[in-house]
């Protein structure tokens, strides 16, 4: 029996699409084992055709990217009523994205930003015609609709994605890890005493000791480990793309908690070297975090 | 009695909602200095405004930033964190984890929109009922110049 599948992109770079099609010959050996029945990004799929097909009727629905338009809140819900189980595909479907670090401005603003004072705009105006609404804030997609699984990543590694379909086609449990980056990352880790955090352009990092030990904010210790630490790896720090371990509710809270237990620097001065702590802290996750919803909420209430 | 106890009930709740907004403050203290600080401040009868709940942890660097904001998120006004001065940690520098974890936590809170007041530090020790009992005092002022937090809207 085939399985059938549908994979659909909200609002997002479709970077997880791009990491499905890089598991090449591997490709193989699993798709004659799924009928897929709409997958814009490859075949030539309406909205139509999703919205045609009887309830239920999708074995396995995958959703990518996160809602940022109304037409994306409707796709969402298409799939959900479709679909007997749906995967939020990367951290954008499962925490609302990079896009989600749009939340801690009004979308007045945002839409005035990006439309009408952008540095490369001559003939400014808001397009009005033939396109959907948007949606006053990122909202995480599990919050929207009910999941029954999530795969973060930003993309997922294609290892990630082969994991979890041969789990599904077998009936195998697939359970994320608790473990995190720092499990996975080959360097050596010593005692932490930073006495001050460096920029990643700052300096030359040693490739064998811990980044993190050498001044540079790396996100290993409150991230999920599923990337295999290909960040460290290749002498990067880790952003935390990938979203904080299943028992981690608020991926910035523990990252701030880690800090300041190892930063040995005053007050003050630790306070400058993190001028965006929303965008060092949550890369990917601030809209499933405490500070946006109640952000939310204070918005709707004016 | 009982009838008009019933009666009452509702004139008092629009009370608190319309003229003086009462603010609920989350407190989390310390075992070792402000815990027994408050208790001390109880103790001597000291007057302090009863809107704080204290919550009593083992050190203030057991106090996660997750635990503040949640607190937030559950619709407290206002979140105190209480422990011993610098140098005077039971567990040698548990507080000035929390002063490095707390610096960190007004940037973020600043930069999400969230009045950055709404989350305080202080230092009060065993001996400072007073200090603890004047930190409440100007914390429910504070807070009542800010105002409800909006998650608390709509109970």
């Amino acid at each position: 029996m085939t399985t059938r599948v549908a994979f659909a992109q909200l609002t997002s770079c479709w970077g997880c699409d791009q990491s499905l099609m890089d598991l090449h010959m591997r490709l193989l050996e699993v798709l004659p084992q799924l009928e897929i029945v709409y997958w814009p990004a490859v075949v030539d799929y309406k909205l139509a055709d999703l919205e045609a097909l009887p309830r239920n009727s999708i074995h396995v629905g995958f959703v990518e990217g996160s809602c940022r338009t109304e037409e994306d809140v409707h796709l969402l819900n298409v799939m959900r009523e479709k679909s007997k189980l749906l995967v939020a595909w990367g951290s954008c479907s499962c925490y609302g994205g990079v896009q989600g670090l749009a939340n801690t401005w009004p979308l007045a603003e945002l839409v005035e930003r990006k439309f009408q004072r952008a540095e490369t705009i001559t003939d400014a105006r808001v397009p009005d015609v033939n396109v959907p609404p948007f949606t006053e804030h990122i909202v995480p997609n599990p919050d929207r609709v009910k999941f029954d699984m999530i795969l973060p990543g930003c993309p997922p590694t294609s290892d990630n994605i082969y994991d979890i379909v041969v789990a599904l086609l077998t009936g195998a449990p697939f359970d994320l890890p608790e473990t995190t980056v720092c499990d996975q990352c080959p360097r050596k880790r010593e005692e932490k005493h930073i006495t001050r955090f460096k920029r990643t352009f700052e300096g030359k990092p040693d490739p064998e000791k811990c980044l993190l030990d050498q001044g540079y904010l790396c996100l290993g210790f409150a991230t999920i480990g599923l990337c295999g630490a290909q960040c460290p790896s290749a002498n990067s720090p880790c952003k935390g793309c990938f979203g904080p371990p299943p028992s981690v509710k608020d991926h910035g809270a523990k990252i701030i908690s880690a800090l300041g237990a190892i930063a040995d620097i005053n007050p003050e001065e630790l306070k400058k070297m993190f001028p965006d702590p929303v965008g060092s802290f949550y890369f990917t996750d601030y809209a499933a975090s405490y500070l946006a919803k109640i952000g939310a909420k204070k918005r709707e209430e004016r | 009695m009982t009838a008009t106890a019933q009666k009452s009930r509702p004139m008092t709740k629009s009370k608190t909602r319309g003229k003086s907004f009462e603010p609920r403050i989350v407190a989390f203290c310390c075992n070792w200095c402000s815990y027994a600080g408050a208790d001390l401040a109880g103790t001597s009868r000291m007057q302090m405004p009863p809107n704080v709940r204290i919550i009593r942890v083992n050190c203030t660097g057991r106090v996660d930033p997750h635990f503040i904001l949640e607190a937030l998120y559950q619709g407290a006004d206002g979140v105190l964190i209480s422990g011993c001065h610098p140098g005077d940690c039971h567990y040698t520098s548990g507080n000035i984890k929390m002063r490095a974890r707390y610096a960190l936590l007004q940037n973020l809170l600043e930069q999400a929109g969230i009045d950055p007041r709404r989350v305080h530090l202080q230092w009060a020790s065993a001996a400072e009922g007073d200090v603890f009992a004047e930190g409440v005092s100007m914390m429910v002022e504070r807070i009542k110049k800010i105002g409800p937090n909006p998650m608390r809207e709509g109970e």
